[in-house]
């Protein structure tokens, strides 16, 4: 495939060369059946370790109160709700790729639907531990938030954007979850009726629920798939905006702008393309995917994030524009502040990484260079995730009071939070890769080349 | 051991033509109840098959309707009935701050029931016990294979015509498959007393394990630090002074700020000659004055001082102050006696202020002069 | 490389249309001259929602050419010479502005200098909202979209001819270079004519709430003539359902994010309550503006949100006609919704109102009818052109 002669006559393969149906099982199944290489335990042990750091800081929390985080007034909300928007956030692409490009008939998303998904379950679940945690006592929870309605008979405030939040973040696990799910069942089937472990075929039978790949079954079945994706790509815009409406109903300069909403789902997407693409490159060279996970599915993502990442820088320019253009002058301090204040550093961060970085995959040899989109896709997660500290840390440490005005400094508990958040999440995708088939085999199957009937 | 019977005759295709091709064969010919297995859904098989679209949209709109209804509802009533609170100063029914929830609940209702009936109702599964399972032929369709199988219910269905009709549509094998009726319709005895006892071992040792973790394991004392603080309370006793007393009496000779001594307790008679009244009677005076009357006087002396009291006997009645005793008063007895008190009234030094016991003198004084004008006022 | 030749057999319009078209011009024409003699401020204010309208026509139906270049969409590819065409109104645009830039002072608060002079807000304003930046900006942004649309045009039809592949390449390097463009001088566009009406609000979103109505009306005026045209046989053969699907999906999807625009744009200043900000609202929520402000969520959400919801009425030719012109009214009720309480603290809605929608439906019709005498109503040297007929759900 040399740059210059794409035959726009012809339709882009989904996968490269014409692989079998039966070699596609076999690649797909491989690191299930075999066991596991000594880089995979390596990783393993880097991810656990991280993990275990997150764990003694979050036990050490536990003992001694939240007290240990950097979070004092002014700035009441730190990495905690930083480190939440940052996961939730990660999140989206997965159902974007699931969803989104499921509806626009996008057929390179069958090679990255699965693993996107699965990383979208696995960011909601690092995302979920910030709100546990921040309770001081998530155990304690049974007792003073239930039930309801309490003594006093007042029910939950369901105008406020932080309840908004727990039923926007708690449905969109639970659809990702069974999104997710309905599209593994002809996957169990078929590692029920491939393998030779007595124990698996058990653990196979009960979780494909008796799939029997029968037509009258796939019929609804792909109806509802249509169903499910039609109602993700509404739930996954409404998840991020209502975790911008978090900041931007409130007045604080800097959080309320009305272009919150738009602005916060183009950076999820942002970020969680960048997460799934670094994720992708290395586990397409670890399993020998390179066939199915293509260098032209890695190039579509990549013009994803250049769309959303200029999208992104859309939004900076215009919350610049209109602070400056509306006169109020809280409005226009704060972003000064932004860029000449003492956080100038986090906010010159994240326009660099964000807006300025991502600009190279305008040019088609860095968006097809394994290293240099891998390298593009690690500074992108970087900078969105200085985005969210920059709008969190920065409007609260120089709110209307200057005599009030204060300075926020993380933790090492605040960073071993985060840290043990990143390593629970790669451990997640580890386990994964090796327990479930990384690529939806009946998916795959259907874009071969070959693998539908000609048209009477 | 049964007899194995028979449950379908199968034909297995390499291509999704051959089994579209197929399909249509089978329905032409007027069997009804076969299906066709593929490892993926194949282009046009619905249509070969003559299979009628899906209703599962229907249950779909139907449990978001009602799922967002339900929650919209319920939040309305819940800020309208339940109990109305105003929330950042908006109205009872703010609906543009309901969408989220109601929202969120929507899709939530509509995915979880769709999914729940598909795989109940349409598929009707959880049913790993189907004849079809564990065959060569499932795990030929379940890799790269296309198969047929025209099940032994069908009304017209004749294993010799059937195995002839799929032979002729060039198929890479054609096979019967049977299955043990014994091993089909082994059914969950919910109601086994084993089975029970298991179901309450289980429970018994999850809420054992539960209760460990929670409150034994995870016990931490609930944090005093602020309840029990390393200071003395004004009630307690102590050892250290020798009258037992936490709370220290005030230094003899102590006078609070600002406090002027009253030189005339107990004479009556002195304070009556020698006090003047600092305030003229301003008409701002006389309303510090009535409203302080009003409010600590009145309910003995009665709103017109004549001695009605409002307590009704359940103190005893002062004698009114319209009496001549009291008009020929000079203004430093009557100021006395609010401050001293007299027989049962006890002093109100503490309630009125210096400034505002002269005011309610000035008060009296008008009280009784407009029950008892001068001549010259009346003209 | 493939050749494969699609059969197509151009057929002329009926003078019916352009006999159509030349009514609703002169028709539009007559109201908008007897408005302005009548009442001067009111025709000017509905230029401008002539002016934006007929912008989101054009420059939309651009911007939907160039985002099938850069997608490499190939159901799209027989339809495009439609949005080619509709984008020639661009021309138009230019027109329409003529009027405003002579009475500039009429409808812009802030071109008066006494009441700048006593107003601090937009003194701070001042460097962006003066009429010589005003002028210079918007004269650029019709040089961008009439450069752009004659760039792009030009090489499909150069297509037409050769059935060179390196047309489309070059055109996608076009279409990557007009994206940046779009978003901003749309924004821009928005800003200047209708938000700086009301000199003293502000809105961060208001550029995205503009070109998601934008998406919408040439959206919905395209699906009009294509259905209209695919089912009189002005088209290629092959053109069915699939291809009306895609396009109800995507009115579908674009009155969703009209929607989700504008109820985060109301739901923050709502919820807000930041007295600079609400009473833009307040000012539509009384005096009859409210019933406008009802009927816009009905017209532009609610009907065809509903229309559109089930799968079969998505493929269903009558329905797409129906929800293609009622979007675009949608979209003029939109833009009378920004627009007009500006000019009137009461509702106000006569015969004056039907001038400039008249005129615009006119001119359309006429740039159509212009443009598919000269070319091919489909661009039958694109190389997807085949795929595009082919195209399955």
């Amino acid at each position: 495939m040399s740059n210059s002669a794409i035959d726009y006559t012809l339709e882009h393969p989904a996968v490269a060369g014409t692989p079998s149906a039966a070699s596609i099982d076999e690649v797909i199944t491989a690191p299930i059946d075999s066991k596991p290489s000594r880089g995979w335990w390596i990783g393993l042990a880097i991810t656990g370790s991280m993990l275990g750091i997150g764990v003694l800081s979050v036990s050490w929390l536990f003992y001694k109160g939240t007290g240990v985080w950097g979070v004092n007034q002014p700035v009441g909300w730190g990495f905690d709700i930083v480190n939440f928007v940052f996961w939730v956030g990660i999140g989206h692409a997965g159902t974007l790729i699931s969803a989104i490009l499921f509806l626009l008939r996008q057929k390179w998303r069958t090679g990255i639907a699965r693993f996107a998904e699965a990383m979208t379950i696995f960011a909601v679940m690092c995302a979920l531990i910030f709100p546990l945690i921040h309770t001081g006592r998530p155990w304690l929870a049974a007792v003073y938030l239930l039930p309801y309605p309490n003594q006093h008979g007042i029910w939950v405030n369901f105008t406020s954007p932080l309840l908004w939040d727990v039923f926007a973040v708690s449905t969109y696990f639970t659809v990702s979850f069974v999104f997710w799910y309905i599209g593994l069942i002809p996957d169990f089937a078929m590692l029920r009726d491939r393998t030779k472990s007595k124990i698996k075929k058990i653990a196979y039978s009960i979780f494909s629920l008796g799939w029997r790949h029968s037509n009258r079954h796939w019929q609804h079945y792909e109806k509802a798939y249509l169903i499910l994706a039609g109602f993700s790509t509404p739930l996954v815009l409404s998840v991020h905006t209502i975790v911008s409406f978090d900041f931007a109903v409130s007045v604080i300069p800097g959080w309320h702008t009305t272009i919150f909403p738009p602005y916060f789902v183009a950076g999820a997407v942002f970020s969680g393309f960048a997460m799934v693409q670094n994720v992708l490159v290395v586990t397409r060279k670890f399993f020998g995917l390179e066939h199915i996970i293509t260098l032209n599915h890695l190039e579509n993502m990549n013009k994803v994030m250049l769309l959303t990442g200029s999208i992104v820088g859309y939004a900076y320019a215009m919350e610049f524009f209109i602070a400056w253009y509306s006169g109020n002058p809280l409005e226009q301090f704060v972003f000064l502040n932004r860029a000449l204040g003492p956080y100038a550093w986090a906010y010159w961060t994240m326009v660099s990484c964000n807006v300025i970085f991502p600009q190279l995959f305008w040019i088609k040899k860095v968006r097809t260079n394994i290293i240099g989109m891998f390298i593009i896709g690690v500074i992108v997660n970087i900078g969105m995730w200085f985005e969210r500290f920059v709008i969190v840390v920065t409007s609260l440490s120089r709110d209307f009071l200057p005599s009030s005005w204060g300075h926020y400094m993380p933790t090492a508990i605040d960073f071993g939070v985060f840290i043990g958040s990143i390593g629970l999440f790669f451990t997640l995708v580890l386990l994964f890769v090796r327990v479930l088939p990384v690529v939806s085999m009946s998916e795959i199957k259907a874009v071969l080349p070959g693998a539908q009937p000609d048209h009477h | 051991m049964n007899t194995p019977l028979l449950y379908s005759v199968t034909a297995l295709f390499d291509t999704p033509d051959g089994i579209i091709h197929a399909a249509e064969a089978v329905r032409k010919a007027g069997y009804k109840r076969y299906d066709i297995h593929t490892p993926y859904p194949v282009h046009g098989m619905d249509d070969a098959m003559g299979l009628k679209d899906s209703k599962l949209g229907f249950i779909t709109l139907g449990a978001g309707l009602m799922g967002g209804a339900g929650v919209f509802a319920f939040i309305s009533w819940v800020f309208m009935a339940a109990y109305p609170n105003v929330i950042g100063g908006k109205p009872f029914f703010s609906w543009p701050a309901f969408v989220p929830v109601t929202f969120e609940i929507t899709v939530l209702s509509a995915v979880l029931v769709t999914i729940g009936s598909l795989i109940a109702f349409f598929f009707k599964f959880p049913n790993n016990s189907h004849p079809l399972h564990d065959t060569p032929y499932m795990k030929a369709v379940s890799c790269d294979t296309f198969g047929i199988s025209i099940q032994a219910d069908d009304p017209k269905f004749d294993e010799a015509a059937v195995t002839a009709l799929l032979t002729s549509l060039h198929p890479r094998t054609v096979a019967p498959v049977c299955y043990d009726e014994a091993e089909l319709n082994h059914t969950w005895k919910t109601f086994d007393p084993k089975f029970l006892a298991l179901l309450a071992g289980v429970a018994l040792l999850v809420s054992a394990a539960t209760y460990g973790t929670m409150n034994v394991v995870l016990y931490m004392p609930p944090f005093d630090w602020m309840m029990n603080q390393n200071k003395f309370k004004p009630q307690q006793t102590t050892e250290q002074y020798p009258d037992s007393r936490m709370m220290r009496p005030v230094v003899a000779g102590t006078v609070a700020r600002g406090f002027t001594p009253y030189p005339y307790k107990g004479m009556a008679d002195s304070a009556g000659k020698s006090l003047v009244n600092p305030l003229q009677p301003t008409a701002k005076v006389l309303a510090l004055g009535k409203e302080k009357y009003l409010t600590f006087c009145s309910p003995c002396h009665g709103n017109f001082a004549k001695g009605d009291s409002r307590l009704r006997g359940q103190f005893p009645n002062p004698p009114t102050l319209h009496s001549d005793k009291v008009r020929t008063w000079p203004d430093g007895s009557v100021y006395h006696v609010i401050t001293e008190g007299q027989n049962i009234m006890p002093s109100y030094a503490s309630q009125i202020s210096r400034e505002e016991r002269w005011a309610v003198v000035h008060y009296v004084r008008a009280l009784q002069r407009a029950f008892n004008a001068k001549e010259s006022d009346q003209q | 490389m493939s050749t494969t030749q699609v059969p197509y057999q151009k057929k002329e319009l009926p003078s019916s249309v352009s006999a159509f078209g030349a009514a609703a011009t002169i028709a539009g024409a007559i109201i908008v001259a007897l408005t302005f003699m009548l009442d001067h401020s009111r025709g000017l204010y509905n230029n401008i929602i002539g002016l934006s309208v007929m912008t989101s026509v054009a420059v939309g139906a651009l911007f939907y050419v160039s985002l099938e270049y850069l997608a490499g969409a190939v159901w799209s590819t027989p339809f495009r010479r439609v949005l080619e065409f509709l984008s020639a109104t661009v021309f138009v645009v230019v027109v329409l502005a003529l009027p405003l830039f002579a009475n500039l002072h009429e409808v812009f608060h802030w071109t008066h200098s006494e009441a700048v002079a006593k107003d601090a807000l937009l003194q701070g304003k001042a460097p962006y909202l003066n009429i010589e930046f005003f002028t210079i900006r918007n004269v650029v942004f019709a040089v961008l979209w009439i450069a752009f649309y004659m760039v792009l045009t030009h090489f499909s039809r150069k297509q037409d001819a050769t059935r060179d592949q390196k047309y489309t390449r070059i055109n996608i390097r076009f279409s990557t270079a007009f994206m940046p463009v779009f978003a901003l001088t749309t924004t821009f566009f928005a800003i200047d004519w209708i938000m700086s009406l009301e000199p003293h609000w502000f809105s961060t979103i208001f550029g995205v709430y503009y070109f998601s109505g934008t998406f919408l009306c040439a959206l919905a005026v395209a699906t009009f003539i294509i259905v209209s045209l695919n089912e009189r046989g002005y088209l290629v053969a092959g053109l069915g359902k699939d291809h009306y699907y895609s396009l109800g999906t995507l009115l579908f999807v674009f009155t969703n994010f009209w929607a989700y625009i504008a109820f985060s744009q109301f739901m923050l200043i709502w919820y807000a309550n930041v007295p600079e900000e609400t009473f833009w609202f307040i000012s539509r929520w009384k005096n009859g503006w409210e019933y406008v402000s009802l009927a816009l969520i009905f017209t532009k959400f609610l009907v065809p949100y509903f229309v559109l919801l089930s799968q079969p009425s998505k493929m269903d030719a009558r329905k797409l006609k129906f929800m293609g012109v009622w979007i675009f009214f949608a979209h003029i009720v939109d833009m009378y919704w920004l627009i007009m309480p500006s000019f009137s603290r009461t509702v106000m809605l006569g015969w004056q109102e039907l001038g400039f929608p008249l005129l615009i439906v006119g001119l359309i019709t006429l740039t159509f009818v212009f443009k598919a005498k000269r070319e091919n109503l489909v661009p039958i040297g694109d190389p997807k052109l085949q795929r595009g007929i082919d195209f399955r759900i």
